[in-house]
């Protein structure tokens, strides 16, 4: 029986005046991927960080399986982050970063060492394990941080454009581990801009748009909605979030200059 | 492109670096998650904090110009060394706080100079390398500029006031422009050495990490220097001119070495020549190290695009036999986390082994006195507590790093705090032991110390946990972003302010018992230390 893994209700984040999200509220059960899409600025982000613990919301409810977020350290000890920017601890190595992470998250040595093997070698990191993370490139950097997401085993994984930079070989990787944490009865939302890919790898997704959901089901549904028979994801988002009517004058614009 | 435009873009550059130094190293990347308002004034705040940072350097090299040189605008009842030798004291012993002073500031920033990799930026732009070169150049040297003036106009002025001739006032400016020259290639080679021989490559081997722990205390002979000549000023030139006396059979050599040479070129045009050997060494010399001086500024001008580029960090990598790591228990995990980026950082590195020097510091300079009593215990305990306390905020400021990042994982606030804490202590714990070493050095018996010290472990722990707990409650919900504190000075005050009204509670204590009972310190000290402690492990325990 599938679980409620993600709830969120009337989430509004304010920067300053500016309203990010606004009165958002969705919800994502175990066996989930849940794609979350939007132009550049729509909330995505923002809304991952509240799901982190990383921003506090100016009002509304989140819960992870059902703990508040209030609840800080039960709430994140079932979470996996990857953010957006990878900023981590520059000047630490990916062993002493990640011996950080592990000690913090109080993982027994012999458990996570196995599956750090495992992880390293997959994404090919074995290699910069005592470099510092400052010398690394974006795609390693990314590694590290996708690594230190997977490593406690989480219940929910919270992957915020994870793909970019990274290598084919490691972007296929990620996208199986995906699809296999959630086959396992974990769940997983991630934002992504790569509408192929969510296409492909979302059970469900919801269109943010605004900082409001604008539309938000599988596919199919998102067709209907949009009254498409055939219509590719990156059609449906373009339509739901408006972009479509004025795009081809700008780019017929574009070509005439 | 011609200079008036170079220095345009610089003013943008140099604005950037000043906004990185607060920002990209102490806020992580919380900053975009603020309103536009919020941040134009945080903009505003690193720039003023800039300006500040180098007023008071300035203000230093100004202040300490006119301390050494006092004795000497004492005409009358002027008691010192002969006069002649009291300059040469007076000018090299000026030189040589400037360059510690600068060099002292210099290494606080080029941390942020480094990261800012304005090289990378500048580089896609239709610029000549030359022009990039310039703009680096003289964005590193705007970051100086201030106490690079009121140094050249400080030794000049009062050597003028001193009675100097024309001619002594050209060697002075010489010497101190040679002296900046010296300054800032000595921050810039040892940055350069720190960040591809030290930081580059990794960190596993023990000889990497012992070389970390020897540049961390290479980094800190700076500081060191500030210090003592900023508190020892006019005893410093007294020794250097005593020193420069009873090597009078030796001056020959003397005359030879940097700043010396300058200093008895100066007292030679201002007092005339007694001895035309050690003339011939100091022109020489001094001749030596204005070309020294000239080549060294070729070499910054080259080096100084490599460091803006953050080029210099080397790409050798250790060979990885496994991918192990050994978690910890969360305090002590943070603890190490900390320890392994002051180890790498130089402006934490400096701030973790100050307190230890100090507390060395202040027991040769009381031991003078005899045998340390509690009174004189009790004074050293309270210097110690001063220099402790202004640890825990810039442990906490290591939080902000990454903190996009860090924010998300499960951590206690009580379990942040105890591991800062516990660091702090340690540290005090450390000062102690050199103290013991002084101690046992000089023969001298202190008992009393030791074990009131021991005990004053506990009072600096509660007044570090106070500290970390306003902290944390002031910066937890905005993602440790500590940059606005160290740009709002009279917040950084207020944090202290408890902490170390908390650490002096038992001193006042057991001086008042000292005065009125002296039989009750040994149970008045005790006893406050340990109310307090509780006291703060109860609230401590309380931070969820």
């Amino acid at each position: 029986m599938q679980q409620s893994a993600v709830t969120i209700e009337q989430l509004t984040v304010n920067y300053g005046t500016f309203t990010a999200v606004d009165n958002l509220s969705f919800t994502v059960k175990t066996g989930e991927i849940y794609g979350l899409l939007g132009p550049n600025g729509a909330g995505k982000t923002t809304t991952l960080k509240v799901l982190v613990g990383v921003l506090e919301p100016r009002a509304g409810k989140v819960e992870i399986f059902n703990t508040p977020l209030a609840d800080e350290v039960a709430a994140k000890s079932q979470i996996g982050y990857v953010p957006e920017e990878v900023v981590l601890l520059d000047s630490l190595t990916p062993r002493e970063f990640l011996e950080f992470t592990a000690s913090i998250r109080k993982l027994d040595a012999n458990t996570v060492n196995s599956r750090l093997e495992r992880l390293t070698s997959a994404f090919q990191l074995t290699q910069y394990f005592d470099t510092p993370i400052a010398a690394l490139s974006m795609g390693n950097k990314q590694k590290v941080a996708i690594i230190a997401a997977l490593m406690h085993e989480p219940r929910l994984l919270i992957l915020d454009e994870p793909l970019v930079g990274l290598d084919a070989r490691s972007s296929k990787i990620l996208k199986e581990l995906i699809t296999f944490h959630a086959k396992k009865g974990g769940a997983v939302i991630f934002s992504t801009h790569i509408m192929e890919v969510a296409e492909k790898l979302c059970t469900r997704v919801g269109i943010i748009n605004q900082g409001k959901i604008v539309g938000e089901g599988t596919v199919e549904d998102l067709r209907k909605l949009v009254k498409s028979a055939e219509g590719s994801l990156e059609d449906i988002f373009l339509k739901v979030t408006e972009q479509e009517a004025g795009m081809q004058d700008v780019i017929k614009a574009l070509e005439e200059e | 492109m011609n200079f008036r435009e170079i220095w345009h873009i610089t003013g943008t550059v140099y604005r950037e670096v000043s906004f990185q130094s607060i920002f990209s190293l102490r806020a992580g990347s919380t900053l975009p998650q603020k309103g536009r308002g919020s941040i134009e004034q945080l903009v505003k705040s690193a720039q003023i904090n800039i300006i500040i940072s180098k007023i008071l350097t300035a203000v230093f090299v100004g202040t300490f110009g006119f301390i050494t040189f006092l004795p000497l605008m004492e005409q009358t009842f002027y008691t010192g060394p002969p006069k002649d030798l009291a300059l040469v004291g007076s000018v090299s012993a000026f030189l040589a706080s400037v360059l510690f002073l600068i060099v002292f500031m210099g290494l606080q920033v080029t941390t942020s100079f480094v990261s800012s990799k304005i090289a990378d930026t500048l580089s896609p732009l239709p610029l000549s390398k030359r022009d990039i070169s310039s703009i680096i150049f003289l964005c590193f040297v705007r970051i100086f500029d201030a106490p690079l003036a009121v140094a050249a106009i400080t030794l000049v002025t009062v050597y003028f006031l001193v009675g100097g001739s024309i001619l002594g006032g050209l060697v002075s400016f010489a010497a101190v422009i040679a002296t900046e020259c010296f300054a800032l290639t000595f921050t810039v080679g040892l940055a350069r050495f720190f960040y591809a021989r030290v930081t580059a490559g990794g960190g596993r081997s023990k000889l990497k990490t012992l070389m970390r722990f020897v540049f961390m205390l290479v980094w800190i002979l700076p500081t060191l220097g500030a210090y003592l000549l900023v508190n020892f000023a006019t005893y410093i030139v007294e020794s250097f001119a005593v020193f420069t006396q009873s090597l009078s059979s030796f001056s020959n050599l003397v005359v030879l070495a940097y700043p010396f040479s300058y200093g008895f070129l100066v007292s030679f045009t201002t007092f005339g020549v007694n001895d035309y050997l050690v003339l011939g060494g100091s022109v020489a010399a001094s001749i030596g190290y204005l070309f020294a001086a000239f080549f060294s500024l070729r070499w910054l001008t080259r080096t100084i695009r490599t460091i803006g580029s953050g080029g210099i960090a080397s790409t050798q990598r250790e060979k990885v036999k496994d991918t192990i790591i050994h978690p910890q228990i969360p305090w002590l995990g943070i603890i190490r986390k900390d320890l392994r980026i002051a180890s790498r950082a130089p402006s934490y590195a400096s701030l973790f082994f100050l307190p230890i020097i100090q507390t060395a510091i202040l027991a040769v300079t009381f031991s003078s006195i005899g045998d340390a009593g509690p009174a004189l215990s009790f004074g050293i305990l309270t210097g110690a507590s001063m220099m402790v306390l202004l640890l825990p905020t810039t442990m906490f400021s290591i939080e902000g790093l990454g903190s996009a990042y860090t924010r998300s994982l499960p951590l206690k606030k009580n379990t942040l705090i105890t591991a800062k804490a516990t660091l702090s202590t340690l540290v005090y714990a450390v000062s102690l032991v050199a103290l013991f070493l002084v101690a046992l050095y000089l023969g001298r018996d202190f008992t009393y110390i030791l074990i009131f010290g021991g005990i004053y472990a506990m009072s600096i722990a509660a007044a570090s946990m106070l500290e970390l707990v306003i902290l944390s409650r002031k910066y937890w919900k905005e993602g440790m972003a500590m940059g606005n504190l160290y740009s709002r000075l009279s917040t950084f005050i207020l944090i202290l302010l408890p902490g170390y009204v908390v650490a002096w509670i038992p001193i006042i204590a057991a001086f008042t018992a000292y005065a009125t009972a002296p039989t009750l310190v040994e149970v008045v000290f005790p006893s406050v230390v340990m109310i307090e402690f509780l006291i703060m492990t109860i609230v401590v325990l309380r931070e969820k």
